[in-house]
């Protein structure tokens, strides 16, 4: 604990952490000093002297060192000739600081005077215009005149493209420098710069391309004037014609908390429409910041025209529109009279709410609940997963993170930046996977394996370890540590805390469910286990696949026997048909299919039933976190009549079945749901709608100090306790992972992208020029062998058939290996061989 | 794939040599002023390949390209004159100095002579304020400076180019003779690698910024 200072701030005594800025420390008093430079989240620079204050401090004898005594025995304070920067100084004992002096007041005024000198003030048509800092402090600051020149006001670009969604106003930009250093000191991914100087400074980018970073709208929050705009928000709507709804990112298992700002239009017919998505402030999992994902595509995909509205029904073999009554009733027919054989097979963009519902649908029906994960492990996350009071944020020296088989920034974005802060804070990074990926620029340990041995390295690391706990298995031995490894678990073992991420990269069910085996046995030998900033976090495809889990639903290798054989298949939010053409061939056998679905996806097209559901942005529900916080989200927008929330389908279905279910609301389900899920006892909507204060306090009247994120007042959500952490010891299991013969050749490897074909990426406006076409990866020497180059038009041989791509060079492939990105059209997901061929040329 | 790096690939190494492999983002002046050789200016690939030598962003290397005077970023004529008319300078009647000259050759600041001769360009504090009216010179042959300048020796000098194209040494036109030090540094040989000199503009430029603030 750091020592305290005490100091008075505009006549009220103060006491903070010795360290604190004066900015900060009069911000914990509730005392506003106006900057635009400086940002809680970025070291100080002193760059505008907005927050420029008289400070006083103790006169000290030179002599005694102590400090000199009026009459009255007070100590005499010294105040400089010239104001200070309250973002650059330090607190200090004894210091006082005058914030509101004639004198304060009066360099206000001239700094305003001084960044409005060519400013264009065409806050009438600026978005930032009513939530602008500049705006703010111009009206309760500034001079209200101007001695400058109008005529001689610069003109530069109004709409500067940065990057495809990013836009600079050259004219509004005060050089505050924060979006450069968001980009530098946060993500480390300087693409944006300053260019000039002088009166000609400009922000400007020479990456090719150029502002293209999985966080720059967040530039666009912290941006202290309506320079920075996103293509999806700009004069899109007034700030003060928006309402608030509080909501979780739906695209990964971060699960940042954001907000959606809706407004009533009149081409929506006078009914609420989203306009944009702005972070929400939760310190523990997302900060201040989202990525690009959830800002663009987080919400266009419910506005999209394609939505299924109406409940279908095949009658001669033709899709046709029918009655809820009907559709349900003839589901729930088949479902009763398929007695055991009923095979509900969900995805983990389901809420809680669903997947219990659908679990109890299922098991009262006698079926079985698969869960649609190319990722194993939920099961020991649940028992070893970070203990509750886990916080990213909190890691640094001492501490060591493990990413293994995964491309973090692509798979996790905001996982991404809190893992690379943690190392910045000087955490040992530990990244193990068999290429080069963007976090290995902060790695302490850097640790390459060939594809397919994922699980061989982390069984070698857990024999470099000489303290062990438990008897190891004789196999054991022949995983050799090398002495990268030997260091890197060493390294890991000596952490004061440790947690590891285990990914998807290159991996199919069997072989991540060994990995994340391997890595639950790492951490138990390290013992980093059972307390907060400790355990096992799965870095799901999905936002709810942990909740998915939870609720009981597991996934299998055995999917198209399970598909073929079953008497009613029951497809909910998933799409296997499109995922791979063997699970369509497998839904084609099986009696009968129900597909409960946003749009009409490739299953949906080959279903007997399908059923429309709502939207996330359209109802309320929870999701839990790759971390087991459980975090509510609520409705904004109202859904397309004729939809409804899976739960109650569900639900509906099995009352129809004779099954006793809730379908009122998502609260009473999430009741039932507290009550029998024992991980989630005790829990109810309302405990997940507490909050506390967090620092650094944001989103209120002040946005020049935090940007226009929100202030967390819906709640922060619970966060699960493991069974480690419930004292429930915790038995190590071994499991000799079988050896595979790998063939000779090209070898396909599924990854995963950020940007990819998702149903719910797909409809966005704002990405469509980020979302590539289906591409594939390979080195120089692999392209060199096949003789192709960057950019030709290929053809992927996968398992007897031909699937057009894009050929790309990447240094970071290994040799004779061919990335696949997932959900961008091509069908791999597991290790197999492919071969790659000049693409036909189609007849013009 | 690096062209830069395959053409100057002993020159680069030689300066990189120069720098702790780890603060190798160091070279990048020096990178730049040699890219800068080939065109008299650093074209957009140019930035890119700097960029993967010192394994640092395009946008880094193109901010410091802007910066500096020293480096120009669009092409120019056979010779650059660079005039300062930072503060100091223009106390000294750097400003009127500029006007004359340009009106002379028929140009504005910043534009090259129809000719492609000469390009004329008002620059940041070349830390030789109290011999104002000064410019430096840009060319092929490297960099030059010109102090206690009037109209008359500034055209004198353009004219000596247009006449033969050589460069007549700097001594006789500029009133440099009998001066001892000078904080500005005379290069006394003709610069193609980049080597101390530069090091000593970036300097000088520096000391523009802190002039720059008080404007
Ligand atoms: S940036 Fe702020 S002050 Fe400038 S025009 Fe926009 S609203 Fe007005
Ligand atoms: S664009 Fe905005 S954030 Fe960036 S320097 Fe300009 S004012 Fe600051
Ligand atoms: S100088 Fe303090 S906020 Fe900018
Ligand atoms: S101001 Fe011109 S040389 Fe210093």
């Amino acid at each position: 604990m750091a020592q305290l200072i005490s100091l008075m701030i505009d006549d009220k005594p103060v006491k903070v952490p010795e360290g604190t800025l004066i900015v900060n420390a009069a911000k914990k008093v509730g005392i506003d000093i106006p900057v635009f430079c400086y940002h809680p989240k970025m070291e100080p620079v002193g760059m505008c002297r907005m927050c420029l204050v008289e400070i006083g401090r103790p006169q000290i004898d030179r002599e005694t060192r102590k400090p000199v005594l009026d009459e009255q025995g007070n100590p005499v304070i010294q105040f400089g000739p010239k104001l200070e920067t309250a973002c650059t100084t330090p607190v200090s004992e004894g210091m006082v600081v005058m914030g509101m002096s004639d004198k304060v007041k009066k360099g206000r005024q001239d700094i305003l005077e001084f960044l409005l000198t060519s400013h264009p003030l065409d806050c009438p048509i600026c978005d930032k215009g009513g939530e602008c800092p500049l705006q703010n402090l111009t009206m309760e600051h500034g001079p209200g005149v101007s001695r400058f020149l109008y005529d001689e006001k610069m003109h530069l670009a109004k709409h500067y493209p940065l990057g495809d969604l990013i836009l600079l106003d050259r004219e509004r930009c005060i050089q505050c420098g924060r979006c450069v250093r968001f980009q530098d000191e946060i993500v480390g991914e300087p693409v944006i710069g300053f260019e000039q100087r002088g009166r000609s400074l400009q922000i400007e980018t020479f990456s090719d391309p150029g502002f293209d970073s999985y966080y720059s709208g967040n530039t666009t929050d912290i941006c202290p004037v309506g320079a920075l705009t996103t293509t999806d928000f700009r004069f899109g709507a007034r700030p003060w014609e928006l309402k608030p709804v509080a909501s979780v990112c739906s695209q990964c298992p971060v699960g940042c908390n954001i907000t959606y700002n809706i407004r009533r239009e009149a081409r929506a017919g006078g009914r609420y429409v989203i306009k944009r998505v702005l972070p929400r402030q939760h310190e523990e999992v997302n900060e201040i910041w989202i990525c690009d994902k959830a800002r663009f595509a987080g919400y266009q995909y419910a506005e999209s025209p394609e939505r299924l509205t109406r409940p279908m029904l095949r009658r001669n073999g033709e899709l046709v529109e029918s009655s809820w009554d009907e559709a349900l009733q003839v589901v729930a027919e088949r479902f009763k009279a398929a007695t055991g054989g009923l095979v509900t097979y969900a995805g983990g963009r389901l809420s809680n709410e669903d997947l219990f519902n659908l679990k109890q649908l299922t098991e009262g029906l006698k079926g079985q609940a698969i869960l649609k994960s190319s990722i194993g492990g939920g099961v020991l996350v649940a028992q070893m997963g970070v203990a509750k009071g886990t916080d990213l944020g909190k890691l640094g020296a001492g501490d060591a993170i493990l990413v293994i088989a995964s491309d973090l920034q692509e798979e996790a974005p905001i996982w991404w930046l809190r893992v690379k802060q943690a190392a910045d804070r000087g955490a040992t990074l530990i990244v193990v996977n068999p290429r080069q990926t963007r976090l290995d620029r902060f790695a302490t340990h850097t640790l390459r394996y060939d594809y397919g041995s994922e699980t061989a390295t982390v069984l070698a690391m857990i024999n470099a370890l000489e303290s062990k706990k438990t008897r190891l298995p004789d196999w054991l031995a022949k995983y050799r540590p090398n002495r990268f490894q030997t260091a890197a678990a060493k390294a890991f073992a000596g952490a004061k805390n440790g947690i590891i991420l285990f990914g998807q990269e290159g991996m199919d069910l069997p072989r991540s469910q060994e990995l994340a085996l391997a890595c639950a046995n790492l951490l138990f030998l390290t013992d980093h286990l059972g307390s907060p900033n400790n355990g096992l976090i799965g870095v799901w495809e999905s936002a709810n696949t942990q909740g998915a889990w939870d609720m009981g639903f597991r996934p299998s290798t055995e999917l198209k026997e399970m598909f073929s054989s079953a008497r009613a298949v029951y497809v909910v939010a998933a799409d296997p048909a499109g995922d791979d053409p063997s699970l369509a061939d497998a839904l084609e056998q099986s009696e009968f299919v129900v597909v409960q679905e946003l749009f009409l996806t490739s299953t949906a097209r080959l279903a007997d039933v399908v059923l429309p559901v709502t939207a996330q942005p359209e109802r309320e529900g929870t999701y839990t976190t790759g971390e087991r916080r459980v975090q509510r989200f609520f409705p904004a927008i109202p859904a397309p009549g004729g939809v409804i929330p899976d739960y109650e389908i569900a639900a509906r279905i099995g009352e129809r079945s004779g099954l006793k279910m809730e379908n009122r609301a998502a609260s009473l389900v999430f009741a039932q749901l507290a009550a029998r899920v024992s991980d989630y006892e005790g829990l109810s909507y309302r405990s997940l709608a507490e909050t506390h204060e967090q620092w650094p306090i944001i989103g209120r009247d002040d946005l020049y100090y935090g940007g226009t994120a929100y202030e967390n007042t819906q709640g922060l959500g619970v966060q699960l306790m493991p069974s480690s952490q419930k004292r429930k010891i915790f038995q190590v299991n071994w499991q000799e992972p079988p050896v595979r013969v790998s063939g000779k050749g090209l070898l396909g490897v599924p990854i995963t992208r950020l940007y990819d074909r998702g149903a719910t990426v797909t409809p966005s406006r704002s990405l469509a020029s980020r979302v590539p076409g289906p591409f594939i990866l390979v080195n120089e020497t692999t392209a060199q062998k096949l003789d192709m180059h960057n950019d030709a038009p290929v053809q992927l041989m996968l398992a007897g058939s031909a699937y057009s791509a894009m050929l790309r060079v990447d240094t970071a492939v290994p040799e004779s290996v061919v990335l696949v990105p997932r959900s961008l059209g091509i069908p791999l997901s597991e290790l197999q061989p492919v071969d790659i061929r000049v693409a036909e040329t189609t007849p013009a | 794939m690096n062209l830069l790096y395959e053409k100057y690939a002993a020159e680069i190494k030689h300066i990189l040599a120069k720098y702790p492999a780890d603060q190798k983002r160091s070279a990048v002046m020096p990178l730049l002023y040699l890219a800068q050789q080939e065109q008299g200016y650093i074209q957009k690939q140019d930035l890119q390949m700097i960029a993967e030598i010192l394994d640092i962003s395009a946008t880094d290397v193109g901010s410091i390209v802007g910066f500096y005077t020293l480096y120009h970023d669009h092409p120019g004529g056979k010779h650059r004159l660079q005039v300062c008319n930072d503060l100091p300078c223009a106390l000294r009647g750097a400003d009127e100095f500029l006007e004359k000259l340009c009106e002379n050759l028929g140009v504005q600041v910043g534009e090259t002579t129809p000719d492609g001769l000469v390009t004329i360009e008002a620059v940041m504090c070349l830390a030789g304020c109290d011999r104002a009216p000064l410019f430096q010179v840009q060319d092929a042959e490297g960099i030059r400076y010109y102090e206690n300048q009037t109209v008359e020796t500034a055209l004198q000098l353009v004219e000596h180019w247009r006449s033969d194209g050589a460069t007549p040494a700097p001594s006789p036109l500029g009133l440099r003779a009998g001066q001892e030090k000078s904080s500005t540094p005379l290069p006394d040989e003709t610069v193609t690698g980049l080597s101390a000199e530069v090091r000593d503009e970036t300097a000088s430029d520096t000391a523009a910024t802190e002039t720059q603030e008080t404007d």
